[in-house]
């Protein structure tokens, strides 16, 4: 993360963002926060559209930034890809006060793509693109043979799992033993 | 700590947790979601993509049961292709999935998805190689387990459908026996005895001896039974049926008057609201309405086989 970025913030109260709504009430400006993945590429996003995130809604409401600690703030999201972040970005851009449609045509196509993107979206808490990307997952075994979708969602037959289950009984039984004696070396 | 120090930290301590890494490519690694994912994709699913899901290992077989779906009807039935299981969902009515075993292309051409609209109808059918009764059996099995949800009704078609059922699933809305599959009146008095159908109960023609008879009630709400020789007055009279629809009966006139008169005074056949009986008369006998309506105040229908609509 760079410096410019990382800036700390007072933890003085700030300004609410938006303001109760009244029908007399003059416009707010919105507000925008910064948001960076694994990349450092900052995104500005505005308080709307970051709303379809209940992690970062819930973030905002909790700091109370003024728009300039959020500038020197941005919110780091060291386990999201850039390209990811960057998805999920314009996505709540594109919902951003809007009804989302029952269907979104615009997820990625690859699969490992896919999966960084329903990882992504289910961390920052983001429900309705999270059911997109789950259509999505389920639409990839569409019309397929069982051994088609074994290898697709790479299921282990029960011999794979028994064997991944022996090697880290195993494991944890060399890391018990390894704990145990060095114990009893700090004992000694 | 500042606010946003904290907050960073907060992050970072996500971070920790397993976020997997690349998957091969054009692979999706669908067991390394987080569970409450992996459970909404699956939940994505139609029926079909469900049980072959299910199938594919102990672990996608527990993943499935942990959610909770809706009750699936399931039917198991036989057509001249083969057996063939009926799968339906009460939220979506127009909708049926069917798995159909036969053998009439290469076992390796297996498994063949097929889907049609007939109006407002969907039909998805997965075609799987008949290898014999005991896949079926099994499939029906799994099917009920991954659903929690049981069989609604049955057509046996085979003798050693009768013991499974009796075994797997003995209270069971419909079941209908085909012709000569009961072939001993042991194995008639056993299904009886051990079956509890809740709703209907179809008997085809039973290939037994032609002395055999019941005195006992068959304790299921209706009743349509083809070859009905063997069920005797007593079995009518004391039963609780709300439908009983005889073929080839042989009770008399004289017991259908005993009947009908019962059910006219109300003190038996309380449940009883269709009642049809099909004989055939001796020869040379024509009273065969006359003795069996004697003494009856009746209400002549005013169409043919159709129940009066006044009294």
């Amino acid at each position: 993360m760079s410096s410019t970025e990382q800036g700390t913030s007072s933890a003085a109260p700030a300004e609410p963002t938006t303001a109760p709504e009244s029908a007399a009430a003059p416009e707010v400006p919105e507000s925008f926060y910064y948001v960076h993945g694994k990349d450092k590429v900052v995104h500005k996003v505005s308080a709307g559209a970051l709303q379809h995130s209940a992690l970062i809604h819930g973030m905002i409401s909790n700091l109370g930034y003024t728009e300039e600690q959020a500038k020197a703030n941005p919110f780091p999201f060291e386990n999201i890809d850039g390209d990811i972040l960057q998805m999920v970005v314009d996505w709540c851009n594109q919902h951003k006060g809007k009804p989302t449609p029952p269907e979104d045509t615009n997820l990625p196509k690859q699969k490992e793509k896919l999966f960084d993107l329903v990882l992504a979206v289910n961390y920052l808490e983001i429900k309705e693109l999270l059911t997109y990307c789950c259509k999505q997952v389920a639409m990839m075994v569409k019309g397929k043979s069982p051994e088609e979708i074994r290898e697709i969602w790479m299921i282990p037959t029960d011999a794979e799992d028994e064997a991944a289950e022996k090697e880290a009984k195993k494991r944890a039984g060399k890391e018990a033993a390894g704990e145990t004696a060095a114990a009893a070396g700090d004992a000694k | 700590m500042s606010v946003h120090e904290a907050e960073v930290a907060f992050l970072q301590l996500f971070e920790q947790l397993e976020i997997q890494r690349k998957p091969p490519k054009n692979r999706f690694p669908l067991l390394k979601l987080p569970r409450v994912v992996l459970l909404e994709c699956i939940e994505h699913l139609d029926v079909l993509e469900i049980i072959i899901f299910s199938l594919l290992s102990k672990r996608a077989k527990s993943i499935v049961k942990r959610i909770h779906w809706n009750l699936l009807e399931i039917h198991l039935i036989s057509t001249e292709q083969g057996p063939q299981i009926w799968l339906k969902l009460p939220t979506h009515s127009r909708v049926e999935w069917i798995i159909q075993y036969n053998k009439e292309k290469e076992s390796s051409v297996y498994p063949v998805f097929e889907s049609r609209v007939e109006g407002p109808n969907a039909f998805y059918h997965l075609f799987l190689y008949d290898n014999g009764i005991e896949d079926v059996k099994q499939m029906v099995e799994h099917i009920c387990e991954v659903f929690h949800s049981p069989i609604c009704g049955i057509r046996i078609f085979e003798e050693s459908l009768i013991e499974w059922i009796i075994k797997f699933q003995p209270r069971i809305q419909y079941v209908s026996i085909d012709d000569k599959v009961i072939a001993s009146s042991k194995k008639l008095d056993h299904a009886l005895k051990n079956l509890k159908v809740t709703e209907h109960f179809h008997l085809g023609i039973v290939a037994i001896d032609e002395t055999f008879q019941i005195a006992e009630p068959i304790p299921f709400s209706a009743l349509s039974i083809d070859n009905s020789y063997w069920i005797t007055l007593p079995s009518i009279l004391n039963g609780v049926n709300s439908i009983i629809r005889l073929y080839d009966s042989k009770l008399t006139p004289k017991d259908i008057n005993t009947i009908l008169k019962a059910w006219q005074l109300g003190f038996k056949l309380r449940n009883l609201e269709y009642l049809e009986i099909n004989t055939t008369p001796l020869p040379g006998f024509d009273g065969f309405t006359r003795e069996s309506h004697k003494d009856l105040n009746l209400t002549e229908s005013d169409r043919s086989d159709s129940r009066p609509s006044t009294v």
